[in-house]
């Protein structure tokens, strides 16, 4: 790389004079594409954009240096229009369907942009939010019109559709779970490594455990560490259940038996449907009890034609109840990770029958008549998600659990603005003052900021998350970055003997040698710590590399511009 | 003036060389003490033990609540985060080494109301993760430390040039971590990281100084090229030191994460001066010297 850098310099050194760089090229170059990448505008901007960064660049054909100023100033131009039109779009973005809801199966699905609701323009969520309260003040069903940025949805219902909205993000940048609110979990199984495919299932099982609790924003991934631990990571954006904890590392082994047989188990093998709609699962009867209040739920599953025939072929040998003759003489018991939780009598009727619908029931309890029915909505959905998901094939243990609420995000991201805006202009006055040139302190600050935008936009490209660990790389990179470019303007003054392109090429040997020395020793951090901390070395290489390869080799052109 | 320092540097910078050996001599000393006492080389946070960090967003008084549950959390730290610019109080954040769900329960029953994703954030690891996390992150900066010492002595293939680069590198965290101890801070995850980003910041002014002296002899005696990268490299440093201690100012208490990260690298900044200056100068001009 070295030589390659070396060998641009001889190249570009000649005609350099009467035109822009190329290596200032490049930086406008990269600017605009972490542009077009970073700012969430309409496609049509960005193709405008696009388009007049291609002329920008075709009218280095031509000899006319107005030209040449002309276009930059309408490339300028047209990057300000795309961050205004990435501020100025109206209408609040889809972040979440339950699954299986009428919201879903009428077509709503996450990332539509919800543009108005029965003629009425949405702004923000707020508009949203107050419209659904004042819409559904009756409790009657009632008609909604929702229109998308793709499709048009009618919905009827009783009350606001199953679906989480968020505002349209400004920007592709994404943020991580420690600024934007949400819950992480670091699972691993109980004395077994597990291998992918095994990883796979259980990621399939979390992801429909999940999604029954209309979590869509999920990200499943395995992990493993320097080491050589497995885990599985789970990272959820925006509101966490209350038992997320539950939910991804209780087993949750649902067996119906008669007697000793096993009739089905949980998982589409043996149920084919579960009921969810308000016909088909119901809380009944809440009743006042010794010490409190308890509720009952129902609801009716379908089984496949394998269980239905087995349940056949169990009851055909039994006989009926004696006390009881309208029912058969065992019970169906309902067990949950190994505990009884219910026993439903058997009619006469279903006796040696191949039925496929059967009722489920069991109940909640409370303090209060609330408590108990809130307690009850909860077994239900615990016990639907089960028999829909089926069980976890091993004993999971979480290693890891942060549940984080969205509040101080917002405080950290400024905080952190401050600080950075607080640092950078520090810097500039101590390079104004020991170098007494307001061209280089300016340079300085126009390349630090530079070399931010592109690690943005490469941030926003490969989509990752910035965290707290990435956001620390980010204020790494320009701390080192601008040492390098003090050697810079020192080596530009310094050792006159020498023309400026010499010692501008020599403080190259030292800042490789520097980026080669950070490179290797972050290079441990990818792995190391489950790769909670790899956000610190991504955007740290991201950014001291495209130090190296474009930010530095523009800067030493701005000095070399200054100097001359 | 210039020629009076550099007549006084050319007599005395053997002795120089005292004054990162004495501190070098404390801190080993310190740490063997330390180390006897604490049975490790620092004290962890709970992202190395194991534990769990609530935040809470009320106006509960941090201290009562210290007294209150002390008996019941067991070990406890406790801080407030304020708003940078309107100084009001935003929020409470309770560590433990307790497990998350039991120390969630015991602070619901003290607070009286359910803690939920809207008004807490509660953050658990598991004992048996951080202390992997802790080996990992001490082979990582190990790793480091090996792959640096490699690069560079490919840079100057010289044996004791390279050497006295690690030197000072080495004494830079060495020295950082005793005070880190002195002070009695305990370390994050984070603050490990930071130890590796010292790394890349006290090797750059070394690199400038090494090559500057080895490989420039045509650009003024020793002292004159030793005095242009001390220029330099002073720059660098200061420019660093304050923008990291105004940084760590702005996200003092607010970010535990960042505060740690800009702690150490002020206080190893800091030492980086002492050692790029003297540790390394002095072996440098002593290894030119006796060459010629």
């Amino acid at each position: 790389m070295f030589l390659y850098l070396n060998g641009m310099l001889k190249k570009n050194n000649k005609k350099m004079k009467s035109n822009i760089s190329w290596k200032i090229i490049l930086l406008i170059s990269v600017l605009t594409v972490s542009f077009i990448s970073i700012f969430n505008s309409a496609t049509q901007y960005k193709l405008l954009v696009f388009g007049i960064f291609l002329i920008f660049l075709a009218s280095f054909l031509f000899k006319f240096p107005h030209l040449k100023i002309l276009f930059l100033i309408l490339l300028l131009g047209s990057l300000l229009l795309l961050v205004y039109t990435s501020f100025i779009q109206t209408g609040v973005i889809i972040s979440g369907v339950e699954f299986n809801s009428s919201a879903f199966e009428q077509g709503l699905r996450q990332g539509q942009i919800i543009k108005e609701i029965d003629g009425e323009k949405i702004e923000n969520i707020n508009n949203y939010y107050t419209l659904m309260q004042e819409k559904f003040v009756s409790g009657e069903k009632i008609k909604t019109i929702i229109q998308t940025d793709s499709n048009e949805v009618i919905l009827f219902s009783d009350n606001s559709p199953n679906i989480t909205v968020d505002n349209i993000p400004r920007t592709q940048i994404k943020m991580g779970l420690d600024l934007i609110g949400g819950s992480r979990a670091l699972i691993q199984a109980e004395d077994k490594k597990l291998s992918s495919d095994e990883i796979k299932d259980l990621s399939s099982v979390l992801d429909n455990r999940l999604n029954v609790y209309g979590i869509t924003d999920v990200n499943i991934k395995p992990i493993s560490d320097l080491s050589g631990n497995n885990y599985v990571l789970i990272e959820i954006a925006g509101a966490t259940p209350q038992d997320l904890e539950d939910l991804i590392s209780k087993q949750g082994n649902f067996e119906a038996k008669i007697g000793n047989d096993t009739v089905f188990i949980g998982g589409e093998k043996d149920v084919a449907s579960v009921g969810r709609t308000s016909q088909e699962s119901r809380i009944e009867s809440c009743k006042e009890s010794e010490g409190g209040h308890f509720c009952k739920f129902s609801f009716s599953i379908y089984l496949s034609q394998a269980a239905a025939e087995k349940h056949a072929e169990i009851t055909k040998n039994l006989t009926l109840n004696q006390s009881n003759p309208q029912y058969l003489s065992k019970k169906l018991d309902l067990y949950l990770d190994g505990k009884l939780i219910e026993s439903l009598f058997i009619g006469k009727g279903l006796k040696g029958q191949v039925t496929t619908q059967i009722m489920i029931s069991g109940s909640g309890e409370g303090a209060t008549r609330e408590e108990a029915y809130s307690d009850t909505v909860d077994e239900m959905n615990r016990f639907q998600t089960i028999l829909i998901t089926g069980s976890l094939p091993y004993k999971l243990k979480i290693v890891k659990l942060d549940t984080i609420s969205p509040i101080l995000g917002k405080e950290f991201l400024k905080s952190i603005f401050l600080a950075a805006i607080l640092a950078l202009s520090i810097v500039a006055v101590i390079v104004f003052l020991r170098y007494k040139k307001i061209k280089s302190s300016f340079a300085l600050l126009i390349t630090s900021v530079s070399e931010i935008i592109i690690i943005l936009g490469i941030a926003s490209i490969i989509e990752w998350n910035l965290d707290l660990p990435s956001i620390a790389g980010i204020l790494a990179t320009i701390g080192t970055g601008i040492d390098q470019q003090i050697i810079i303007i020192d080596e530009a003054k310094s050792g006159k003997t020498l023309s400026l392109k010499q010692r501008l090429k020599r403080a190259f040997t030292i800042i490789l040698g520097a980026y080669f020395t950070a490179v290797v020793a972050l290079i441990p951090l990818l792995w190391a710590g489950a790769g909670l901390l790899k956000g610190f070395a991504i955007t740290t290489i991201i950014g001291i590399t495209a130090g190296v390869l474009i930010t530095r080799p523009a800067f030493t052109e701005m000095i070399r511009m200054i100097e001359d | 003036m210039k020629d009076k320092i550099a007549k006084l540097h050319d007599k005395h910078y053997k002795l120089l060389l005292l004054i990162p050996a004495a501190i070098l001599i404390f801190c080993f000393l310190y740490t063997i003490f330390f180390y006897s006492i604490n049975g490790d080389f620092f004290k962890k946070d709970i992202s190395l033990t194991g534990g769990t960090s609530i935040t809470i967003y009320d106006e509960t008084d941090a201290e009562k609540l210290k007294e209150d549950l002390s008996e019941k959390l067991g070990e406890i730290t406790t801080r407030e985060i304020y708003d940078i610019i309107t100084r009001e109080k935003k929020a409470l954040i309770i560590e433990t080494k307790l497990p998350g769900n039991e120390a969630r329960k015991i602070l619901e029953d003290y607070l009286g109301y359910e803690l939920n994703s809207e008004n807490s954030s509660l953050e658990f690891t598991g004992s048996s993760l951080s202390e992997s996390f802790y080996r990992q992150l001490v082979i990582a900066i190990i790793f480091a430390f090996i792959f640096m010492a490699i690069v560079v002595f490919i840079i100057f293939r010289t044996f004791i040039p390279s050497l006295a680069i690690i030197i000072s590198a080495f004494a830079d965290i060495f020295m950082t971590l005793t005070i880190i101890n002195l002070f009695g801070f305990k370390l994050s995850s984070a603050g490990i990281v930071a130890f590796l980003m010292l790394i890349g910041y006290s090797v750059d002014t070394d690199i400038l100084l090494t090559t500057r002296i080895l490989k420039r002899k045509g650009e003024g005696n020793l002292n004159q090229r030793i005095f242009s990268s001390f220029k330099t490299g002073i720059t660098m440093t200061l420019t660093s030191l304050l923008a990291v201690i105004v940084a760590l100012f702005v996200v003092k208490s607010f970010s535990l994460i960042l505060t740690q990260i800009f702690m150490v690298l002020s206080i190893g900044l800091g030492f980086d001066l002492l050692n790029t200056w003297i540790t390394n100068v002095s072996i440098l001009k002593w290894y030119v010297e006796k060459k010629q």
